[in-house]
């Protein structure tokens, strides 16, 4: 017996399909290469030539902490998480290094290895707390955010220590723009973990933990796995952040909370899980990172960063929400 | 496993053996049984709330029985987890579809399958190729497989679940309610499927609330009623079915219905557009009970909430005594001036606030009636809730209990006390006796009556046909966002208003 | 449904037929209590009633911020950028002021609007551009932390180093019949909003949107005029513990705002209140807030570090929500 089929071939091409599905990804690309052009003008109307080496050098370096704490805190905003411990986990990492780390490349790429297990483990603690606790995301990583500065108080009373040359030389080198091999390895990561069954968890549970669980996703274990990525990620960032500063102050993450969020939005990931790409965040961090230096160049008082940083959160939030709401509209 | 009738073929494969089931008070499977066969399809048919339901997450795994058995090909099992029950073979199609919305159509039908790449990593490219080939190999080429679920319309995304479901090759398939949001022809597809799988020696059990394709397809039909199995047929004709699941109470359940002399207009609207509707003309009387029809989905559900000030209403315009009213809001609706009140669907999600108390609940909307300045008088508050509590004969501990622990029946009663507190005049009662038990249904009934009696006027639509012609004077059969026809007196029983509901599909636009 | 294991608190029967909202509002007063008994015993002269008063004052600044932020965690909101809506109008009292008395009524008046402003943005933004409330008010943080310290050239103007007017210290810092003002003026606080959220449509509208907000605006609730109402009060209660603060202390500083974000949203939470919005008393919020600044005292009597107070800080709340989230299972 022959059955009937069912419609006609409707195709659009793969490339109209990406782009549909990645307006606010897209949309933070394009506002991160406008905010370069911009920079770019500016720097050159005010000293009469373009920017170089040195420039790139120092926003990269400057920006690489942000990056890594932004694509940390993606991955949890992804399993429909937040985690507003990075701060105090980047507070860890970075006093750790500034005060344990060692001169000789052993004890560099050994520290460096312990740094990132301890963001693990505060990962896991957050990630079974709200997993396994079944408590709200916000108020866990927010009583972890105090213990994790606790911690790194205790590890770096005083503001001090001393990151080795050869450490600041290998992941921040002040010389040349090296870090941005750093950026280019974590695009590459990005692109290898949606690939694998385990990011695709993420983005499942994220989307709806039901369904996940019905189409035999482990949605406990994805969850966790999810904060614990999202710790070393703030780990990593707190290796990133000693390295650029060249020494510890075991305060120096807390900012990167709140920073990391707004990266992450700035990117295009939503909040509410299942929607968005570490890409877009880690345009998001360069944005948020070049737009200190044009405000510089602007001539306006580098008092006002936060308010333009805070500004530019909420502009681009609500632009994106509106070139949603009338690409809606247009169906 | 015997049919009534000794239609028993070979020894089922999958099989219930007195299974019961309750949620709290609720009993929704009470020693029920149930047996089907390799190579079978087989119709599970029932009303609302007769447990149909409830079996199938049973013997899908997802929920456990109280008591009773459950039988493999004979070996006795416990189905712990839908996990357990996919090891056995048993894949089902819920009613609720567990599609992943923010995903695209190849990464939901390939999910915890992707094909296998590098180490680790998946082939992104090679998923939309293989769920192309999957989707063409099922004969559907209207959905393109890099497409957003949540883009996809209700009917297609159905489609994709069923692919999903049927392309793990299941041993014994079980779909609840599939075609209620399908089309025509995609019903013919799906039934040109399901004969295909029977041929493949599966074992396939569906539910359908449209008969027709019951019968077209099934070759045994179990009918459910009041979460028992009441017999297993091979032939049945419809009246027959209908008796057995109605168990011969239709007569004598529903209340004689008065007269509706009124030729009063309360309400009137003219050219109502917008949204999912369109055009929609019609008058409601005072006195009268003004029922809505159609097959589920065809757009009542947009046109309770358009009059209510909730819905998308982009032209036409509404008259409350003849006056132009003007429904921004449902805060609008509400003012004693035009005194719309709404009943909503999911009591649960869009009509109480279950954590709060029953007092809060019957008097958030009126809250006007005794406060001043925006300060509560508790003691008239009190009375009033009172005097509610009385005339609808709620059955409670104390105004100040949660009416989250309320009987359904109980709740119902709340929301509709809300609007008499109100004083509404126009009541848009949306499925108000969905879940309800017997009594409480025929509380309501009587209410309905009532309120009418009253002079207020009653615009009712229920997912229950039947209801919808024993409770209405006139009834407006909707399709697609349409009014398709206007049954009156003796026209209106529910054969006719199914015939109407389905009037057009049989002349091909 | 059960919870009827022995040696269970709510298993009591006494406790067992208060509602959940009011056994924990007892058991955040019950704990205020113990507290104290604990810091009689590390220190004799911890429960004389000069040093209730003190902590009870410290207590009420905490106490005024975690009533703003309760009244947006009931409809399930948040607001992060009470920090620097505090400081802000901690400096602009100041700095509107000059620290002259006949000034001081204007520059109250110009905080507070302050407030009423930052909130009336956040709430319009949320409910208008549907940007998510952590974005919001994450981003109104950082707006006024950047104008702040923009305006004021970095805390270094002219005007910044003017102290409260005398009219406000005293409204603060007085002794009425043995009792600071601040408490009177406490009190008052919690009598209104006890009031406003008990016995007024205002307070009924709030707990139905926080419960449904779907099902309240079908109800004919306003439920948008209702949101930004909330933020507006967060807003109001953040700039007025900066004034607060500023007549207690003399003069502001930067960051007097950053430890209340922690504090308001854990009060709130040890109060009882669901992060998700519609449960619990405000009458916890106020045991929490005495029992997170009482936890601290102790801590202090005990010699505790700072880091070892920040850690212990982050367990109690986590142990307080796992408590917590254990008695709803059961409910």
């Amino acid at each position: 017996m022959s059955r009937p089929k069912l419609g006609q071939s409707v195709r659009r091409s793969r490339w109209s399909h990406f782009t549909a599905q990645n307006v606010p990804s897209l949309l933070a690309l394009l506002i991160l290469i406008a905010t370069l052009v911009f920079y770019a003008v500016l720097f050159s109307t005010s000293l009469g030539r373009l920017p170089g080496n040195f420039e790139l050098t120092s926003t990269t370096n400057n920006a690489m902490p942000l990056v890594f704490s932004a694509v940390g805190q993606t991955i949890v905003f992804l399993s429909r998480g937040i985690d507003l411990s990075v701060g105090g986990m980047m507070d860890i990492s970075n006093s750790l290094a500034a005060t344990r780390m060692g001169g000789s490349p052993g004890s560099m790429v050994l520290w460096s290895i312990i740094i990132l297990l301890v963001g693990a483990a505060g990962g896991l603690i957050n990630g079974l707390l709200v997993a396994l606790g079944r408590l709200q995301p916000i108020l866990v990583t927010l009583a972890t955010l105090s213990i994790f500065q606790g911690v790194a108080i205790k590890v770096l009373p005083q503001p001090g220590g001393k990151v080795p040359t050869g450490y600041t030389d290998f992941l921040t080198n002040p010389g040349h723009p090296w870090a941005l091999i750093f950026i280019g390895l974590l695009v590459l990561f990005w692109l290898a973990f949606r690939r694998t069954a385990f990011g695709v968890a993420i983005y499942a549970v994220g989307n709806d933990e039901e369904s996940a669980r019905a189409n035999g996703i482990r949605v406990v274990r994805t969850r966790v796995g999810a904060y614990v990525v999202g710790g070393m990620f703030a780990a990593a960032a707190g290796l990133f952040l000693a390295a650029t500063t060249t020494s510890g102050d075991a305060t120096a993450g807390d900012s990167y909370t709140l920073t990391s969020i707004a990266a992450a939005f700035l990117g295009g990931t939503t909040i509410f899980g299942g929607r968005g790409s570490a890409l877009g965040s880690i345009a998001g961090a360069l944005v948020l990172s070049i737009l200190i230096s044009v405000l510089f160049f602007a001539g306006i008082n580098q008092l006002y960063e936060d308010f333009y940083q805070g500004l530019f959160l909420v502009l681009a939030v609500a632009l994106s929400a509106l070139v949603g709401y009338f690409l809606r509209r247009k169906k | 496993m015997t049919g009534a009738d000794g239609t028993e073929r070979s020894s089922p494969i999958i099989e219930a053996v007195g299974v019961s089931k309750s949620f709290g008070a609720v009993r929704a499977l009470s020693e029920a049984s149930f047996g089907a066969g390799a190579g079978e399809v087989h119709g599970l048919v029932g009303e609302n709330g007769a447990g149909k339901s409830t079996l199938i997450k049973i013997l899908s795994g997802v929920l456990r029985p109280d008591s009773g058995e459950i039988r493999v090909e004979g070996q006795r099992v416990e189905l712990s987890s839908p996990q357990a029950a996919q090891a056995l073979g048993i894949r089902t199609v819920f009613q609720e579809l567990t599609l992943l919305p923010w995903m695209t159509v190849a990464e939901n039908l390939l999910i915890r399958r992707e094909p296998k790449g590098f180490g680790p990593l998946l082939r992104r490219r090679e998923m939309s190729s293989r769920a192309e080939e999957m989707l063409a190999s099922l004969g559907i080429e209207n959905i393109d497989p890099l497409e957003l679920v949540a883009n996809l319309p209700l009917d297609q995304r159905q489609i994709v679940e069923i692919v999903r479901t049927v392309t793990r090759e299941p041993k014994i398939l079980f779909l609840d309610e599939p075609t209620s949001s399908l089309a025509m022809r995609e019903v013919e597809w799906l039934f040109g499927l399901l004969n295909q799988m029977r041929g493949e020696g599966r074992c396939i059990v569906f539910t359908s609330h449209r008969w027709r394709e019951v019968e077209s397809v099934a070759d045994r039909i179990t009918i459910f009623r009041d979460g028992r199995h009441v017999e297993t047929h091979a032939e049945i004709d419809e009246d027959h079915a209908v008796t057995l699941m109605t168990g011969r109470k239709v007569e004598t359940m529903y209340p004689e219905l008065p007269p509706a002399d009124d030729e009063e207009v309360a309400l009137e609207v003219r050219n109502l557009g917008g949204g999912s509707l369109s055009d929609i003309s019609f008058s409601l009387h005072k006195g009268e009970i003004l029922g809505v029809g159609g097959l589920e989905g065809q757009g009542q559900r947009d046109l309770f909430l358009a009059l209510f000030g909730a819905g998308e209403k982009s032209e036409g315009d509404i008259l409350i005594d003849g006056k132009p009213a003007r429904i921004r809001n449902p805060n609008d609706a509400i003012r004693a001036k035009l005194g719309i009140a709404l009943v909503p669907e999911d009591r649960k999600s869009e009509g109480l606030l279950l954590p709060m108390s029953v007092r809060d609940n019957l008097t958030l909307p009126v809250m006007k009636l005794f406060s001043a300045g925006g300060v509560i008088r508790s003691r008239r508050e009190m009375r009033l809730v009172q005097q509610m509590v009385e005339r609808l004969q709620i059955r409670l501990r104390g105004s100040e209990q949660a009416v989250a622990t309320l009987s359904g029946g109980n709740q119902q009663k709340v929301l509709v006390g809300r609007w008499l507190l109100a004083d509404s005049r126009i009541l848009l009662l949306y499925d108000v006796t969905r879940g309800v038990d017997v009594a409480t249904k025929h509380d309501i009934y009587e209410l309905m009556l009532a309120l009418i009696s009253e002079g207020r006027s009653i615009l009712f639509y229920s997912s229950d046909t039947e209801e919808v012609a024993h409770l209405s004077h006139r009834v407006l059969v909707m399709r697609e966002g349409r009014i398709n026809a206007e049954l009156k007196g003796s026209e209106i029983d529910a054969e006719s208003i199914v015939t109407a509901a389905l009037r057009e599909e049989d002349v091909p636009a | 449904m059960s919870g009827q294991r022995n040696g269970r608190l709510s298993s009591l029967p006494a406790l067992r037929r208060l509602t959940p909202d009011r056994r924990r509002t007892l058991y955040a007063f019950a704990a205020a209590v113990l507290l104290f008994l604990i810091g009689a015993l590390v220190r004799p002269g911890f429960i004389e009633p000069s040093s209730v008063k003190s902590i009870l004052v410290v207590a009420s600044f905490v106490g005024f911020v975690a009533t703003g932020q309760a009244f947006v965690i009931l409809i399930g909101g948040i607001d992060l950028s009470v920090p620097w809506v505090l400081n802000a109008s901690a400096i602009l009292l100041v700095t509107s002021s000059l620290g002259q008395d006949d000034r001081a009524a204007e520059a109250v008046l110009l905080c507070l609007g302050l407030g009423l402003l930052t909130g009336l943005v956040n709430g319009l933004g949320i409910v208008f551009l549907s940007v998510p409330a952590v974005v919001m008010t994450l981003g109104m943080n950082g707006i006024m932390q950047g104008l702040t310290l923009g305006l004021s050239k970095g805390f270094t103007c002219h005007a910044c180093s003017s102290s409260s007017p005398a009219v406000v210290r005293d409204a603060i810092t007085n002794n009425l019949l043995g009792v600071p003002a601040d408490l009177y003026v406490w009190l008052g606080v919690v009598l209104l909003v006890t009031f406003a959220l008990g016995f007024t449509t205002f307070g009924r509208r709030v707990y139905a949107v926080g419960n449904n907000e779907r099902a309240s605006y079908l109800a004919g609730v306003n439920v948008r005029l209702t949101t930004v109402v909330l933020y507006m009060l967060s807003g109001l209660f953040a700039a007025f513990t900066g004034i607060a603060l500023v007549g207690y202390g003399g003069s502001p500083s930067l960051g007097i705002g950053d430890p209340y974000l922690f504090q308001s949203i854990a009060a709130v939470v040890i109060g009882g209140m669901s992060i998700l919005g519609g449960r619990g008393s405000y009458l916890g919020v106020v045991a929490g807030s005495i029992t997170l600044v009482a936890l601290v005292s102790v801590l202090q009597a005990m010699n505790m570090p700072d880091y070892g107070r920040s850690i212990v800080y982050g367990v109690v709340v986590l142990l307080i929500l796992l408590l917590y989230g254990r008695e709803e299972r059961e409910v």
